[in-house]
C-alpha cells in the first residue's frame, strides 16, 4: 500500500506507505488537517475517506503562509 | 466510514470542524453563500444598486468573493493591482483576467510601477517598511483612489476569518487599541475622499474559501507570494492554527467575541483625526503638531523611494 502525496506550496512529492485513511496520511506528513485540503482526481477528500494503493493525492496548504508539515527529516518512505 | 452531509445526509466532501459539520458539494455552496449573505445583511455592507469594486489578487479569497458576489446578483467589478513581483505578478494577473473573461465581468487593471514609479521588491527596504507593509499601504491607497475615480460606492476585500483573527491577535498582543477599534467588517466612508470598505468573507475560514474554489473549478494562484516568508501575520496564523486544532472554534470565538462584546468598548480609542494630504489630496491622519504639513503615509513612502531608486519613467497617475 503506497500513496504518493504532492504537497504544495512549496511543491514537493513524497511517498507514504501503509496509510488507510486521509487522517492517517496527514498524521504521517505532520500536517494539521485544518490547514490543508486533500484532493484526489479533482475531488476533495475528508479526513475519514479511505485511500487506495497507488493513490496520487494533492495535499494543498489552504492557509496563506501556513505551509507546514514535513519538518526537516528523511522522507516518509516505505514502512512496515 | 465516509462522512455524511449535515444538511442532506449525502456523502460529504468538506468538513467544517468549528461547526461540528460536514457538507456535500451543493450544501457547502449553500453554507458559504449563507455566511456571506449573513455578513452583508448584519453590517449593511452592500445594496443591489451599489457599484461594487472587488479587490482581486488572483488568490483563493478574492476570487471566491468575486464569484460569490456575482452569484448573489451584485454589480461587482474587479480591480487588480500589479505589484511588479516578477512571474508571480504575471501569473496572478493572468488568473484574474481569465476569471473575468469567463464570466463576462469587468476587470480594472492598475500597475504600481507604471502609475507610481516603483515595484514592491524595489520598495522593500527603500521605504523603511517591510515588503508586506509597503504592499498593504500601496494597495489601500490604490484601491481607495481607483474606487473614487471610478465612482464606486464600496470596495470589497477578501479578508477572511483567519486573516481577521490573526490581525486581532497581533493587535491584542501589542494592545494596539486604536488599530483594534478600526478592525471591523465595515469601514464607513466617514468623509469625502474615503470609499466604504467591507469584508464579506469575515465569517468564512480560509480553508473554506480554498475548498469553494476547488469545488467551483476556480483556477487560483496556489503559490505563496515569494516575499511573504517570515511575515509576522503568518507566524500568528500558525499559532492560531495549533490552538484551533486542539479546540475547534477558537478563532471563531476569538473574533466574534471581540466584534460582539469588545469592539464597541474600544470605539473611544479610535481618536485619529483625519485631514487632507497636502501632496495628493487623499484623506490621511492629521499630524500631532498642527503646524506640520499633513502628508499621507503613501506619499511619504513614495518620497523616500524616489531618493533611493534610479529614475523610472512614470506613464500615468
Amino acid at each position: 500500500m503506497l500513496v504518493t502525496a504532492r504537497l504544495r506550496p512549496p511543491d514537493r512529492v513524497v511517498e507514504v506507505a501503509d496509510v488507510r485513511r486521509v487522517a492517517d496520511l496527514l498524521v504521517r506528513l505532520e500536517v494539521l488537517p485544518g490547514a490543508v485540503l486533500v484532493i484526489r482526481e479533482g475531488a476533495l477528500l475528508t479526513s475519514q475517506d479511505e485511500l487506495r494503493d497507488g493513490d496520487q493525492v494533492e495535499v494543498r496548504f489552504a492557509i496563506s503562509g501556513g505551509s507546514g508539515g514535513l519538518k526537516p527529516r528523511p522522507p516518509v518512505n516505505g514502512g512496515g | 466510514m465516509a462522512m455524511r452531509c449535515k444538511r442532506c445526509r449525502g456523502q460529504a466532501v468538506m468538513e467544517v470542524r468549528r461547526h461540528n459539520a460536514a457538507f456535500c458539494r451543493d450544501c457547502f455552496f449553500h453554507y458559504v453563500g449563507q455566511q456571506v449573505t449573513r455578513a452583508i445583511a448584519k453590517y449593511r455592507m452592500l445594496g443591489h444598486t451599489d457599484r461594487v469594486l472587488v479587490a482581486v489578487s488572483g488568490g483563493k479569497d478574492s476570487l471566491a468573493l468575486w464569484d460569490l458576489l456575482l452569484g448573489l446578483g451584485y454589480q461587482a467589478d474587479g480591480l487588480y493591482l500589479s505589484l511588479g513581483i516578477g512571474a508571480y505578478s504575471e501569473r496572478s494577473k493572468g488568473v484574474c483576467e481569465e476569471f473575468a473573461a469567463a464570466r463576462g465581468a469587468r476587470l480594472l487593471v492598475h500597475d504600481l510601477a507604471a502609475e507610481h514609479g516603483y515595484t514592491i521588491p524595489e520598495a522593500a527596504g527603500g521605504t523603511g517598511r517591510s515588503s508586506c507593509g509597503v504592499c498593504g499601504l500601496s494597495k489601500r491607497y490604490v484601491f481607495n483612489k481607483a474606487a473614487l475615480d471610478g465612482g464606486y460606492d464600496v470596495v470589497c476585500t477578501g479578508h477572511n476569518l483567519d486573516d481577521e483573527a490573526a490581525v486581532l491577535f497581533a493587535n491584542t498582543l501589542r494592545w494596539e487599541t486604536g488599530a483594534m477599534a478600526r478592525q471591523f467588517p465595515v469601514l464607513e466612508a466617514t468623509r469625502p475622499g474615503l470609499v466604504k470598505k467591507v469584508k464579506p468573507l469575515y465569517r468564512v475560514a480560509e480553508r473554506e474559501t480554498a475548498a469553494y474554489c476547488v469545488l467551483k473549478g476556480i483556477d487560483y494562484v496556489v503559490e505563496e507570494c515569494p516575499l511573504v516568508a517570515g511575515n509576522t501575520q503568518m507566524r500568528h496564523k500558525e499559532t492560531l492554527n495549533q490552538m484551533e486544532e486542539a479546540a475547534p472554534g477558537t478563532k471563531h470565538s476569538f473574533l466574534f467575541g471581540y466584534l460582539e462584546r469588545a469592539a464597541g468598548l474600544l470605539k473611544v480609542a479610535d481618536d485619529a483625526e483625519l485631514t487632507e494630504c497636502a501632496r495628493c489630496g487623499m484623506t490621511t491622519q492629521a499630524p500631532e503638531d498642527p503646524a506640520a504639513e499633513a502628508v499621507c503615509a503613501f506619499c511619504r513612502s513614495k518620497a523616500r523611494l524616489v531618493k533611493t531608486l534610479p529614475v523610472v519613467k512614470v506613464t500615468s497617475g
